[in-house]
């Protein structure tokens, strides 16, 4: 069991990022990161997802009747997701409107699936809570680094504000704003974040 | 208790889905008046969009004073069912406005269409809700492809479901024709379906 909660931050945010080394969540990294607003509610959402669940799972993990726990695990998914939708839905509409759809698929992410099955269900529920911010955090992340790169370069802007003399210095990046620009991105954090922080044999 | 039987399964599942269904429905019942009042805003900008409004700022309340101040709402009945009509307070730039909607590729796609007083050209045209495919069919409400319906006229003389054509039209462009969404041929398709078929609607309403 690990219990060190330093060792299970390290291991989700880099050693084991969720994007980076396994290649989970890609279609909302792909999807949510042409504003950084958008993909901050996204980050939000599977942070609190991701912890919660693992919570609740750990907490009845000695409860949970082994052939029946993976529909379990989707229920308690889908309750914590679609609290994170109404909320989203409710505090900001117009967020919603873009990310509502992506918010709803938190429930089919694998990120947060794999963890409650691998992690949660045969850990205590501390180390399972502090294992699901990590893997949040880790999506969360690489997902920032790229939104902050393609709102700059596709809009210059950040967060929604312009960005000061861009008449001098930027050219809007039209490719940054569509869906390719994502899936370059997204090979480039990944190329560097493995040449940095893939362990050499 | 046997954690492998039957019995405990089921209670055990009917447990998690009254703890869960209540908790998702004390978060719902917690924001409602927030969704409603979310929801009020949307309809209200939508409609100030459709109509050309001007309006002084991007709050709730100034959406809601420009319809107010310019916009005449009537339910009239449609069939069975309740349409709402709107009219432009403007007696030099006269326009009347109807709700529309039909099924889409995923499901219902709701919104508002605006013609001149003689229902012979579109003034405008924007969508309250869809559920189309996020990036292909959810583009309709982007404002390359309803911008293309400003002045489209409609081609009453034709057949039925020719009406307004989105995509493809034999010949030269004709001036009832908007371009389709590429990657989204079915919500293309669907909405030129539902469009004349709710002109058709419009059309053979009493209006006083």
């Amino acid at each position: 069991m690990i219990a060190d909660s330093k060792k299970i931050f390290k291991q989700g945010i880099f050693s084991d990022n969720p994007i980076y080394r396994q290649v989970l969540g890609i279609c909302s990294a792909l999807a949510v990161t042409n504003l950084l607003a958008n993909t901050l509610f996204m980050c939000f959402g599977v942070i609190f997802t991701t912890a919660f669940s693992n919570l609740t799972v750990s907490l009845l993990r000695k409860h949970i009747p082994q052939r029946i726990r993976m529909i379990v695990q989707v229920l308690i998914i889908a309750s914590y997701v679609m609290m994170v939708d109404i909320t989203i839905n409710a505090m900001a509409p117009d967020i919603h409107r873009f990310i509502g759809p992506y918010v709803g698929l938190i429930i089919t992410n694998c990120i947060i699936m794999g963890r409650a099955e691998a992690f949660a269900s045969q850990n205590k529920p501390i180390p399972s809570f502090l294992d699901g911010i990590a893997c949040g955090l880790g999506y969360s992340m690489v997902l920032i680094a790229i939104a902050i790169v393609r709102e700059i370069s596709g809009f210059g802007t950040l967060l929604g504000y312009a960005l000061p003399a861009t008449d001098l210095w930027w050219h809007q990046w039209t490719i940054m704003v569509m869906p390719p620009g994502a899936f370059f991105m997204l090979a480039i954090v990944t190329w560097i974040a493995r040449a940095k922080f893939e362990p050499k044999e | 208790m046997n954690k492998k039987s039957a019995a405990y399964i089921i209670g055990f599942m009917i447990v998690i889905c009254v703890v869960f269904g209540t908790g998702v429905s004390v978060v719902h019942n917690a924001t409602q008046d927030m969704l409603e009042k979310n929801k009020r805003f949307h309809r209200n900008r939508i409609i100030c969009q459709a109509f050309l409004l001007r309006v002084s700022d991007e709050s709730a309340k100034a959406y809601a004073q420009a319809i107010s101040e310019h916009i005449e709402l009537k339910a009239i009945t449609d069939g069975n069912r309740i349409r709402n009509v709107y009219r432009r307070i403007d007696p030099e730039n006269p326009a009347i406005g109807f709700d529309f909607g039909g099924m889409g590729f995923w499901d219902r796609i709701d919104g508002i269409i605006v013609f001149t007083q003689n229902l012979e050209k579109i003034i405008n045209i924007q969508f309250f809700d869809h559920k189309e495919t996020p990036g292909l069919g959810a583009r309709i409400e982007e404002k390359w492809f309803t911008d293309q319906f400003k002045g489209v006229a409609i081609a009453w003389n034709k057949d039925a479901s020719d009406r307004v054509i989105i995509g493809r039209a034999t010949g030269t462009k004709p001036d009832n024709q908007v371009d389709a969404i590429t990657g989204a041929t079915q919500t293309s398709m669907a909405l030129k379906r539902f469009l004349n078929a709710e002109l058709e609607r419009i059309r053979a309403l009493k209006l006083d």
